[in-house]
């Protein structure tokens, strides 16, 4: 397997007058050709920040270590030139909020054929017209109508589908896409989904997908990631994480979600107190603190990310097959 | 069933729209001939997309929108047309929990003010030491601490915010809940925090809900009954366990194929689109069925007549003419 993404002991971290803040932690995985990743996470967990550190995106206060190779090719310190090439054309990202990452002051057509204009030094004439390609490649209705209209006259889920069409402009090799339906309904969530797995499909194009909600990720993932306070608690094939969790802390999120199949008998279970600011330092294992297995041991020593069973955990005590299966 | 405490017969909203210059004013019909009931103690969810009139309906019951037609009956007494100081001793009884739980707040109130307030104006006759004791008891209830009296709202987490929320909401003892979104700006594993607390409080204090959301895997655990509204109009509404289990109208169908499930074994199979296209504008709603152009089902009468909300089973009702020939071909 050849990975098109290689992510290698990356962190990021932060020096404040507050402090420093650990964002990301020595994380790595990685794509293949045509896959989808699934990194999971609640809000704080280094999701974004590893990817943005990916994309070169980061604050200019950012302290970034570790690898990023993009087909062999290293990212991380790459001259900011080089990378602006490589950046929409090979390597592309959407975002949560469509309505802040397009331009409110220019229309959605000629927004798409910027990227074109800029990589593939197109003419704009050409570019408009491959614009309305790529706008009914994202199924959006009435596609002439739309290239000479401006952000704020379509809906949420309209804007993700324009954001979408910028970023396949140059047929990228990997699209990261950053919560891309978590401000949509689950309707417009549903048909964001399945189209990104159409345009993977079309396209052999590789997906990273940073989301909180496992459901979405059991549609479209081949493998997950789960990251904890900036660090890779555990990893897997999409169904060995969904159904034979591993990490104290997999489970108890899949328990703690309330589900549309499943019997409401049973009361939710939380997971108590909350995610760790990553301007705290927990010792130990950094999802000790809630974790209803902890052990004295996880209180000191850091679990490392080691194989078991068909997935890497990063755990002193993980659930064994049987009791984990939750199927 | 209980005398239903709250009846809502037949509501309406509808907001002026500027169509520019020289140009008519439009209405925006966003809760356009709804009726619901809710019992003492019941929690009733009210589901459907981004602009369907969810919010707007649970605004106008607390009259913090203006009703433009229709009755709002609380407690058997109509307040639809109270002046805002008719409607001021009524507010001790109905109570909301917004969706963004730090903007709700204001930050520079401590927690303690924050929750004592409502007290200070609905019971004025009770002392500082009264109040303080109150206002700890309840924040014991919600799951924090009353040493965290005196801080302020930045100092929490958005879980912590929100149970702030509801406490402020329930120091009053209120009759009615309106949960207004409650638990869709958190993170996964604080969602249910604040779900097992709603439960909780619900069991403890026996006030009814009205709880508006999205969120339908949500709805389904603490509502008895769920509305399903689209476009201002009431598509179905029907007990919960009877609504999860074999809903009747296309749209409730199609929102609850949308709703992800973490199986790698099903979920693929679902994204095939459940529903398509989008919601129309509410200023130029389609004719007939407002749900038509959307609907896989719609045949030439659904653009021509309006389906009126006809009785399904004891408890339930729909608004769909096809929904038995649906239910027919399905079985």
């Amino acid at each position: 397997m050849t990975a098109i993404l290689a992510v290698d002991a990356l962190s990021v971290r932060y020096e404040t007058p507050d402090g420093v803040v650990n964002a990301v932690n020595d994380v790595s995985l990685e794509i293949a050709a045509g896959e989808c990743i699934g990194v999971v996470g609640e809000s704080g967990a280094g999701k974004s920040q590893a990817f943005l550190a990916v994309m070169g995106l980061l604050a200019p206060n950012a302290k970034v270590s570790g690898g990023a190779k993009l087909r062999g090719r290293e990212l991380l310190g790459t001259d900011p030139r080089a990378l602006r090439e490589l950046r929409g054309a090979e390597l592309a990202m959407i975002f949560q909020d469509p309505m802040t990452s397009l331009a409110p002051h220019i229309k959605v057509g000629d927004q798409i054929a910027e990227t074109l204009v800029v990589h593939k030094r197109t003419s704009w004439r050409d570019a408009r017209a491959q614009a309305l390609k790529l706008l009914e490649q994202v199924q959006v209705t009435d596609a002439a109508r739309r290239l000479t209209q401006y952000p704020h006259e379509l809906s949420g889920g309209m804007r993700q589908r324009v954001m979408i069409a910028i970023a396949l402009a140059c047929d990228p090799v990997m699209l990261i896409a950053d919560e891309p339906t978590t401000a949509l309904d689950v309707s417009v969530q549903a048909q964001i989904l399945s189209l990104l797995k159409r345009l993977m499909r079309e396209r052999g194009m590789a997906l990273a997908l940073i989301t909180h909600d496992l459901g979405v990720v059991a549609g479209l993932a081949d493998h997950v990631t789960v990251l904890y306070a900036g660090r890779v608690v555990e990893a897997g094939t999409v169904r060995r994480l969904l159904k034979q969790p591993a990490h104290p802390y997999t489970a108890a999120l899949l328990r703690s979600m309330p589900r549309i199949d499943a019997s409401v008998s049973e009361p939710l279970v939380a997971i108590r107190g909350q995610p760790p600011s990553p301007r705290e330092l927990v010792g130990g294992c950094p999802f000790h603190p809630r974790c209803d297995l902890a052990q004295p041991r996880c209180a000191e020593e850091r679990p490392t990310l080691r194989s078991t069973a068909g997935a890497m955990v990063a755990c002193h005590f993980p659930i064994a097959a049987s009791h984990g299966d939750l199927s | 069933m209980s005398a239903s405490f709250l009846k809502i017969d037949n509501l309406r909203v509808h907001f002026p729209v500027s169509g520019g210059w020289l140009k008519a004013t439009r209405r925006l019909k966003a809760v356009d001939g709804v009726s619901l009931e809710i019992a003492r103690g019941e929690a009733l969810g009210i589901v459907g997309e981004s602009g369907c009139g969810k919010s707007t309906l649970a605004r106008a019951i607390l009259k913090l929108v203006d009703v433009t037609a229709g009755q709002v009956v609380w407690l058997g007494k109509p307040i639809e047309s109270l002046s805002t100081r008719q409607m001021r001793p009524l507010r001790d009884s109905m109570q909301i929990v917004f969706q963004d739980p730090l903007a709700s707040l204001n930050p520079r109130m401590t927690v303690g003010e924050i929750v004592s307030e409502p007290l200070r104006v609905h019971r004025p006759h009770l002392t500082r030491a009264q109040r303080k004791a109150e206002v700890g008891q309840m924040l014991e209830r919600v799951g924090l601490s009353r040493d965290q009296i005196n801080r302020y709202p930045h100092e929490f987490s958005g879980g912590q915010c929100q149970r702030i929320g509801i406490a402020r909401a329930m120091i009053l003892q209120p009759k009615l809940l309106v949960c207004d979104e409650p638990v869709s700006a958190l993170d996964v594993s604080i969602q249910a925090q604040i779900i097992n607390l709603l439960e909780g409080l619900k069991r403890e204090s026996g006030t009814s809900i009205l709880f508006v959301s999205h969120n339908l895997a949500v709805v389904r655990r603490l509502c008895e009954r769920v509305l399903v509204l689209y476009l201002g109009k009431t598509m179905e509404v029907a007990p919960s366990d009877e609504l999860f289990r074999a809903a009747r109208h296309p749209y409730t169908l199609g929102l609850l194929a949308s709703v992800p499930i973490p199986d790698p074994d099903v979920q693929p199979a679902r994204l095939e689109i459940a529903l398509s296209g989008e919601l129309p504008s509410p200023l130029s709603p389609p004719s007939g069925c407002v749900f038509r152009t959307r609907c896989k089902f719609a045949i030439e009468r659904c653009a021509t007549q309006v389906p009126v909300l006809e009785s399904a089973s004891e408890r339930s009702q729909v608004a769909c003419h096809r929904w038995r020939e649906l239910r027919e071909n399905a079985g």
